[in-house]
């Protein structure tokens, strides 16, 4: 009788710790906590990266790792998109053919705006992005919209993130619209499912992986990735915007991937610049 | 005595429940040691190693049979994709197994055509199992 009840008792506690799991793990509309979320991949990294400084994390692999960090801090001294955010200052100040500009469309005249995106628009029922808006205020001036992933967008976004460094990202899930929060989740699912011919989850390098060799690469962590986008990457020769990573990490593990400023794009860029909040703006970025 | 006994016996039993093979688990075994056209006992019963598409390949190589599995494909594929789990590499092996039907190839079609039906199918299976499992590695 006693076996059975230490058994029975052994079973039950194995029950209740897969349930505890599966509930902690904020997997539902019901259970899913952004701001636990958010401490818990702080808490991931302090262990992970002891030494490392949160504030640090807006650095990406340079927060991580010496050697990297070195030759990171000697390009620094001669910004690669440098240029870049100059004629992304011209092109923000140039009058469309209806005389208004850019300025017309943003909050404080798109000075020092950056840490506000993405956001949550209730009226339209969707995340809307930076870029998103830059072409949309196009549009509303009767100018064609840009292309999403470099030249000129990419331009405009990186002086509009000039103009906003070291402000705290500061993102919100209103709690009066439950889309919102649905929205995160999905990034957030995203974010951590396996996918493509190679089976891998953003979170399976950017987290398991981060730091860890993949050939010649060292994936970055994935606190305070979206921090300094856009960024002059070198293997790219130019600017280009956080989509268009998102896009090109999604290929790598041999995917298709999906269009830059999808739905699916955006929820997860609402998720991981949330994961950020409470660090700053440091865009533009240059990265390997 | 009891205890000890008990003890034992549990510490024993536990790893061969919580390690038994599934069937998958010992096709991939021994797919990934012998490749195709190998045969395995699992639980008693003889399987092969072979993927079903690649059964699915093994008929005449006529333009009908080949036109019909690279529409299987096509189809099956087009579920991967409603799901958002098309692999990168899968519209080219259409591509290639179209224009392999038009060279009137079609062995190599067929061939083509069942490669982009595994893809899809286990772009489909990935999702299913994404739907179940994404959170398990959510740090906590």
């Amino acid at each position: 009788m006693k076996i059975i009840k230490t058994l029975s008792l052994g079973v039950g506690l194995m029950a209740v710790a897969q349930f505890t799991t599966a509930a902690g793990a904020g997997n539902t509309i019901e259970t899913v906590d952004p701001e636990a979320d958010r401490m818990a991949l702080q808490n991931f990294y302090k262990k992970r990266f002891p030494d490392t400084e949160l504030d640090d994390y807006v650095n990406g692999i340079y927060s991580v790792d010496a050697a990297s960090r070195a030759q990171w801090e000697e390009l620094e001294e001669f910004p690669p998109y440098e240029f870049a955010v100059e004629e992304g200052e011209r092109l923000f100040n140039e009058p469309f053919a209806n005389g208004k500009t850019y300025a017309s469309c943003f909050a404080n005249d798109g000075v020092g705006i950056r840490q506000n995106y993405p956001y949550w628009n209730k009226q339209e029922g969707t995340v809307k992005t930076l870029e998103m808006e830059i072409n949309e205020c196009r549009e509303k001036n009767g100018e064609k919209p840009l292309k999403w992933g470099k030249g000129e967008i990419a331009r405009i976004s990186a002086y509009m993130a000039w103009t906003s460094r070291d402000n705290v990202f500061d993102i919100k899930i209103p709690e009066d619209d439950p889309r919102a929060l649905a929205a995160y989740l999905e990034g957030k699912k995203f974010f951590y499912s396996k996918r493509g011919q190679l089976n891998l989850s953003c979170a399976n390098c950017h987290l398991q992986g981060s730091n860890v060799r993949i050939r010649a690469d060292l994936p970055s962590p994935a606190l305070g990735h979206v921090s300094h986008f856009p960024v002059f990457r070198s293997k790219w020769g130019e600017l280009g915007t956080l989509h268009r990573r998102y896009k090109g990490c999604h290929k790598d593990s041999r995917s298709k991937p999906q269009e830059m400023q999808s739905d699916i794009y955006r929820n997860l860029e609402y998720f991981q610049t949330y994961m950020s909040n409470g660090l700053v703006v440091n865009g533009p970025g240059a990265r390997k | 005595m009891k205890k000890t006994l008990l003890l034992s016996a549990a510490i024993l039993l536990t790893p061969t429940w919580v390690m038994a093979e599934t069937l998958k688990e010992a096709f991939e075994t021994h797919r990934a040691m012998y490749g195709k056209d190998h045969t395995f006992t699992w639980q008693g019963k003889e399987y092969s190693t072979n993927h079903p598409e690649e059964l699915e390949a093994r008929v005449e190589p006529t333009q009908g049979n080949a036109t019909a599995l690279l529409e299987l494909a096509k189809a099956e594929n087009k579920k991967a994709a409603s799901v958002g789990y098309e692999w990168k590499l899968t519209r080219g092996l259409l591509k290639n197994a179209e224009a392999a039907i038009k060279e009137g190839e079609y062995q190599r079609a067929l061939n083509l055509a069942a490669q982009a039906k595994y893809h899809a199918r286990i772009g489909i299976e990935q999702h299913a199992y994404a739907e179940k499992n994404w959170q398990l590695s959510v740090p906590q």
